[in-house]
C-alpha cells in the first residue's frame, strides 16, 4: 500500500473514531476511542502528515 | 500467531519512510513540524508567549528555516525553572491541563532547583517510541525480553526505555527494589535477552559478579543498551562492556527534560538524531550554527513535549554532527562518538580542546587501570590543567602504582598531545553509582567555562 493510500485510510479511521468518541456515554469506550484517536494522530506524524501537535487541537 | 508479519519483522528500520528520507525532504518536514510546535507553544504556554513577545516574533513569522534559526531565541533550563517557580510545580511552562498528565518526573536538582517534567500519554508513547529505533536496529523484536536493573523512581532515567519496550511489544523484567547480587541471580533465573543500564553500572555489575563467582559472559544477555552518560560510543568503554557481558553494546543518548533524543547507530560508532520527534542544531559560543563535521553545543526542539514545550533548548552537551552517511543506511543526522562532553566541562589545555570522553577512552588503553576514575580540572594563570584519579585493578601490586602512573601519563601525552596528571588510587577508593556517575570535578573560576553568547532568551 502506498503512503497516500495508508494516510487516506488512517484519516478516515480517525474521523470515525472521533465521531464515536463524541457519541459514546460509556467512560471505557470514550477513553479507548481517545487513545485510538491519539494513535491515528501518531501514525499520521510518522508518515509526515503534520496538522497539529496533539489530536485535541486538530481542526475538527 | 505473531505480533509482526514476517516481512515487517525483516525491515531494517522501525520507520523506513522517514529513516531513509532525502535530507532536503527531511528538512522541509522539520520546518512544518517546527511551525506546528511553535504555534502550539505560543497559544498554550505562557512562558513561550512571553518569550516570543519579548523577542518581538509571532509564530506566523517563522516561514523558513532561516527565520527559525535567526528569529527564535534559545531557551535555557534557568528560564524554565523561573517559569515553573511562578506557580510550582509547572507554573507558566505548562501547556495542557493536568488531566492529560500521564507521569511526572523531576531532575535531581544537583546544580540547583529540580526541574519538573510533566509527561502526557502522548509524550510517554513517543518517548518510548524514540527508544524503539535503537531496539529495532539492534535486531530486537517482540519475542525478546528486557531486564531493567533500575529502581523506578522520580528521575526519568530508564522509564522511557520501559515505555519503549511496551511500544515494541516485547517483555519487561523488572529488577526494581533489589541489590546488585539479587539482580544477577534474577538474570540467571529469567534469562532476559537485553540489559539496560548506565555504562558505569553495566561495568559495576562485573565487580559484583566476580564477588559471587558468576561469569556474565555466560548469561542469557546478548545485548547491553547503555544510556545516561557517555560510554556506548567510546570504543574502549563499549569493548569493556562487550567483553564483560559477552554481548553487543548499543547506546541511546537522551536528555531528561526532552526525552530520548538520539538512538544509537547499529554500527555502534555514534548516535543518530531521532528526526521523527526532534529537531537539533549544533552551535558555537556565539550561537551560530556550526557546519556539519564540527563540534558545538547541542540545541534541541522536541515535537512531543506537549505538556511543557521546549524549543531551541540548550542541552549544554557537546556533540559533533554530520550529514555524511555512517553506513547503516539511515539518512538521519549522525553524531560520531555520541556526546563528547558538557559545555561546562570544556577543557582547553595549552590551546588544545580536551574532551572528557577522550580521556575516558585513553584510560582503557592503560593496562592495570580500572574503569573507575574521576577527572579534576583546575586553572593556573593561563591554562586549564587536568588530573585524573583512577583506580588500579585489584590484581596489581601497590608497589607498581608509580610505574602505572608514568605509563598512563605517557599514553595521554602521546594520544592527546598535552600533559595530564594521573593519581593512581587503590581499588574501591572511589564512589560507585547505580545511575549517572559523578566523574567531573571542576575547580576553575566560572569565567573560564564555556559561555554561550548571542541569541539566548535571557
Amino acid at each position: 500500500m502506498t503512503r497516500e493510500e495508508t494516510l487516506e485510510r488512517i484519516r478516515d479511521l480517525q474521523a470515525r473514531v472521533q465521531e464515536l468518541r463524541q457519541a459514546s456515554d460509556n467512560p471505557a469506550i470514550e477513553r479507548t476511542m481517545q487513545l485510538l484517536d491519539l494513535y491515528c494522530h501518531m501514525a499520521r506524524w510518522e508518515l509526515g502528515d503534520v496538522q497539529a501537535m496533539i489530536p485535541e487541537v486538530e481542526a475538527r | 500467531m505473531k505480533l509482526y508479519k514476517p516481512e515487517v519483522e525483516a525491515q531494517r528500520f522501525w520507520n523506513p519512510y522517514t529513516q531513509t528520507m532525502a535530507r532536503a525532504d527531511l528538512d522541509r518536514l522539520h520546518l512544518r513540524k517546527l511551525q506546528t510546535v511553535i504555534a502550539y507553544a505560543y497559544a498554550r504556554s505562557p512562558m513561550y508567549r512571553k518569550l516570543l513577545e519579548r523577542h518581538k516574533v509571532r509564530p506566523e513569522q517563522i516561514r523558513t528555516m532561516d527565520d527559525f534559526l535567526k528569529r527564535l531565541p534559545f531557551i535555557d533550563k534557568k528560564e524554565v525553572l523561573d517559569a515553573q517557580a511562578v506557580s510550582p510545580p509547572f507554573g507558566e511552562a505548562l501547556a495542557v491541563s493536568e488531566e492529560f498528565f500521564h507521569q511526572r518526573f523531576a531532575t535531581s536538582g544537583s546544580t540547583g532547583a529540580p526541574l519538573h517534567i510533566p509527561l502526557t500519554y502522548h509524550s510517554a508513547e513517543l518517548w518510548g517510541e524514540s527508544w524503539v529505533y535503537v531496539y529495532w536496529a539492534a535486531g530486537l523484536r517482540a519475542r525478546h525480553s528486557f531486564y531493567f536493573p533500575f529502581n523506578w523512581g522520580i528521575f526519568a532515567a530508564f522509564w522511557s526505555a520501559y515505555m519503549g519496550v511496551r511500544r515494541l511489544g516485547a517483555t519487561v523484567v523488572s529488577g526494581g527494589g533489589l541489590d546488585s547480587t539479587a539482580r544477577l541471580r534474577q538474570i540467571e533465573q529469567y534469562r532476559p535477552d537485553v540489559m539496560l543500564a548506565t555504562p558505569t553500572y553495566a561495568l559495576y555489575l562485573g565487580e559484583t559478579a566476580r564477588g559471587i563467582g558468576m561469569d556474565l559472559a555466560k548469561t542469557s544477555i546478548s545485548r547491553v543498551i547503555v544510556a545516561g552518560e557517555p560510554g556506548g560510543s567510546i570504543p574502549a568503554t563499549r569493548q569493556a562492556i562487550e567483553d564483560l557481558w559477552g554481548a553487543k553494546c548499543y547506546e541511546l543518548y537522551g536528555i531528561a527534560e526532552l526525552g530520548p533524543t538520539n538512538p544509537g547507530c547499529p554500527l555502534q560508532g555514534g548516535v543518530h538524531l531521532c528526526e521523527d520527534w526532534y529537531h537539533a542544531l549544533v552551535v558555537d559560543e556565539s550561537g551560530n550554527t556550526v557546519p556539519y563535521g564540527e563540534v558545538g553545543e547541542h540545541i534541541v526542539t522536541s515535537y512531543i513535549q506537549d505538556g511543557q514545550p521546549l524549543i531551541k533548548y540548550r542541552t549544554h552537551d557537546l556533540v559533533r554532527w554530520t550529514d555524511h552517511p555512517c553506513g547503516c543506511g539511515t539518512t538521519w543526522l549522525y553524531y560520531p562518538g555520541g556526546v563528547l562532553g558538557r559545555t561546562d566541562h570544556m577543557i582547553i589545555v595549552k590551546g588544545v580542546n580536551v574532551y572528557p570522553s577522550a580521556v575516558e577512552a585513553m584510560l582503557h588503553r592503560v593496562t592495570g587501570l580500572s574503569e573507575h576514575y574521576e577527572l579534576h580540572v583546575g586553572r593556573d594563570a593561563a591554562n586549564d590543567f587536568v588530573t585524573v584519579k583512577a583506580e588500579a585493578r585489584p590484581e596489581l601490586d601497590e608497589r607498581r602504582y608509580g610505574e602505572l602512573r608514568r605509563d598512563a601519563e605517557a599514553v595521554f601525552k602521546s594520544a592527546i598531545g598535552v600533559s595530564i596528571g594521573v593519581e593512581v588510587q587503590k581499588p574501591g577508593s572511589l564512589p560507585r553509582y547505580e545511575l549517572k556517575a559523578k566523574r567531573f570535578f571542576d575547580h576553575r573560576p566560572a569565567a573560564h567555562r564555556w559561555q554561550l553568547g548571542g541569541r539566548t532568551g535571557a
